[in-house]
């Protein structure tokens, strides 16, 4: 977004000396905010000034990439339905550099399994965070190097001893993991080695004053590859600081907060640890670390994260495959309908209340209702048939019927040609199924 | 899109007449009526009624007169500052100045003033020189109204640009300015300060006032009007109002949207 008026002019000298051609440096700053002017012909203009206006017309949040296709922060909305949440929150498994081999052997393993299928997706787990529990750092690099080889998945290196983290960060900068803590105290040199290893740093401080002191510290250090942490590990204070952080780095493009954030859960209990990380994918968490790696805890989480982060202009669609509804057998009834999921659901729901055994083929119309589908060309005769080939109906049923919405009765003859199948025109709400399913179908 | 309604105003007969003879009635039925005809404020302005060295009491008077039998919020409507500070200390709700130009010496009497009272300023794009024809030296006034808001620490949000629309038999070529200054206002700041117009000003002395006061507030709010000084009882043109909300998805959408409207 371009700069406003306002914004230019707080950042100009206020002499109005007119040297720049325009009489005040209020006209120069309305000239600029609309493309007239360049800064250069302000001969007074500071050279913080000039960063701070070249940096406001940056994307409000960096997008900080790391390890395997790891994407954070690069998000431009509060709310997900006022345009869409691009980079869907990454998650990491916690391993303690404290565990024996054996349990880091079976933790990587338990990890690299966390691969689901569902509705005709595939999750799977982003990354495992190495932590520095030992004290050790020999103990540090050598669980680092013993994750690093026991999956591909993106690596996260959490220490906040500069010495140890470098021993455990060389060997692995090919992968480019995220590393951290860069805090008040050591920052030079977590900020130094992570520019000298091109890796991403997490900068870590106690509340959103003391984040913002660093923040700038560190950047004056020539680095911008910056994750945040507001220090909090109660889920009240990190949901109030995440939405602190997304407002001002977007709404104020305060740029000490322009940078990704990553949350930590600190619930001990699984379930509410995941309650948790509910949370935190809701309210702009770029990256959680987690502790619990149990299948069935981490299903529910990948799912809201996919639900979170799909794109609210785009239909969401149901798969366009032969759908049943009931124990169906092969006097089931036969109703078509498309593959946008509100028309589908709606039907689905109806068919399912007249207690009749069905099936229901939705046709690929690109996730549009029925009539949209129908206007645009994608619900012809031709298409339908195709459809009902490929989704074998004909050996599943005996009858040789097929019920249409009754919006589109119009191409109940073509259809009817085509496939052979005698064709039903059906109600044009769906709401109308049980009456028509009584009376017609009994 | 808020509406502001402009009929009690000492330039109409029944209230210059209620004015002279302390009669709260008229006041008081306007103020219901716009109320109900669809306004979110009240307009109140004494007009040239009253003698100066009374406006100061008619003020007074005249908002708490209106806070009897109605809770909506006003804008006070003078030249004369004190005057409309004697109505300020008697609000309940927060009210907004109506208006100061671009000139420092109002500025500095309305500004600290607004912020003393929590009250919103409507900021006139015209300076002692008059009114600009040009939308580039309106949206040059409003900067400096804009600088004064980050200044005196009002809030963007209460401030009102008005970029003064003039009448369109007599000053044609203005409307169009007028729509594009309500436009680049709307850039002068993040958050954006917000519009206000007098909008029957467009029609005087013009056959079918109302075709031409609805069809311009469409043009405008389109533009990013946020509010404007109009009939709250011609219902055409509170519907164009209620209307053009939906169209630009400002209200969720609702079959009986003209009714909700009002309702709040």
């Amino acid at each position: 977004m371009a700069l406003t008026g306002l914004e230019i002019y707080k950042q100009l000298p206020k002499k109005n000396c007119g040297e720049c051609g325009v009489p005040t440096c209020l006209a120069f700053a309305m000239a600029l905010a609309s493309g007239k002017a360049a800064l250069d012909t302000c001969p007074y203009v500071t050279a913080a000034a000039k960063e701070a206006l070249d940096s406001a017309s940056a994307p409000p949040i960096k997008a900080i990439k790391f390890g395997k296709d790891s994407v954070l922060g690069d998000e431009n909305v509060l709310f997900r339905h006022d345009k869409t949440f691009y980079h869907p929150t990454t998650l990491l498994i916690r391993v303690s550099d404290a565990l024996s081999d054996a349990d880091v052997e079976a933790k990587v393993q338990e990890i690299n399994g966390l691969e689901f299928d569902r509705v005709g997706l595939h999750y799977s787990i982003d990354g495992v965070a190495v932590v520095h529990e030992s004290g050790d750092a020999a103990r540090f690099e050598k669980v680092a190097g013993m994750v690093a080889a026991g999956t591909d998945k993106s690596l996260l290196l959490l220490s906040s001893d500069p010495a140890a983290l470098k021993a455990a960060l060389v060997p692995l900068a090919s992968r480019k993991p995220l590393v951290g803590e860069a805090t008040a105290e050591n920052y030079e040199a977590m900020v130094n080695l992570a520019k000298e290893n091109s890796v991403p740093v997490i900068l870590k401080a106690e509340g959103l004053d003391a984040l913002n002191d660093l923040a700038e510290k560190a950047q004056a250090l020539g680095y911008k590859e910056f994750v945040l942490d507001p220090g909090s590990r109660k889920p009240v204070e990190t949901l109030a600081n995440l939405t602190h952080l997304r407002r001002l780095a977007i709404k104020k493009k305060f740029r000490p907060f322009g940078y990704p954030v990553v949350a930590y859960t600190s619930n001990p209990e699984p379930l509410d640890e995941i309650m948790e990380a509910s949370v935190y994918v809701a309210k702009y968490a770029s990256a959680i670390v987690l502790n619990t790696s149990t299948k069935a805890h981490i299903l529910p989480l990948m799912t809201l994260r996919q639900n979170l982060y799909t794109d609210p202009q785009k239909p969401i669609q149901v798969e366009p495959k032969l759908h049943t509804v009931g124990d169906v057998n092969e006097n089931s009834p036969f109703y078509i309908t498309t593959n946008f999921s509100l028309t589908y659901y709606s039907v689905e729901g109806e068919v399912e209340a007249t207690k009749i055994p069905s099936y229901i083929l939705p046709i690929d119309t690109d996730g549009t209702s029925v009539l949209t589908a129908y206007a645009a060309g994608k619900f012809e005769p031709e298409k339908i048939a195709q459809a009902m080939e490929a989704s074998g109906i004909a050996d599943k049923v005996k009858h040789r019927n097929i019920i249409i919405p009754g919006y589109v009765a119009v191409i109940s003859g073509k259809l009817g040609e085509l496939t052979g199948w005698k064709v039903v025109v059906g109600p044009r709400e769906s709401s109308g199924i049980i009456s028509f399913a009584k009376s017609q179908l009994g | 899109m808020l509406i502001f309604g402009e009929r009690i105003n000492g330039m109409f007969t029944d209230i210059g007449n209620a004015l002279r003879n302390k009669d709260p009635k008229p006041i008081q039925h306007w103020a219901v009526k716009q109320q109900e005809g669809g306004a979110h404020y009240l307009d109140v302005n004494s007009g040239p009624a009253i003698p100066t060295e009374e406006r100061v009491e008619a003020y007074e008077w005249m908002v708490n007169v209106i806070q009897e039998v109605s809770d909506l919020p006003l804008v006070l409507d003078s030249t004369n500052y004190n005057a409309i500070e004697a109505g300020l200390k008697v609000c309940k709700r927060p009210a907004i100045i109506n208006s100061c130009p671009a000139e420092q010496v109002k500025i500095e009497r309305v500004f600290p003033m607004a912020i003393q009272y929590n009250a919103g300023v409507i900021g006139l794009t015209m300076d002692k020189k008059g009114i600009p024809k040009d939308s580039e030296n309106r949206v040059a006034f409003a900067m400096e109204l804009v600088a004064a808001a980050d200044e005196y620490g009002l809030r963007m949000e209460d401030l009102f640009i008005d970029p003064l629309i003039l009448p369109v038999n007599v000053a044609q070529e203005h409307a169009p300015e007028v729509l594009e200054s309500l436009r680049q206002v709307k850039m002068l700041a993040d958050p954006a300060p917000r519009t206000v117009l007098g909008l029957s000003n467009v029609s005087q002395k013009s056959p079918d006032r109302n075709l031409i006061n609805r069809t311009y507030l469409a043009m405008a709010i389109a533009c990013g009007l946020d509010a404007a000084i109009m009939d709250a009882n011609d219902d055409d043109l509170v519907d164009v109002a209620a209307t053009a909300q939906i169209l630009l998805n400002k209200s969720i959408y609702a079959d009986s949207y003209l009714k909700v409207f009002r309702s709040r």
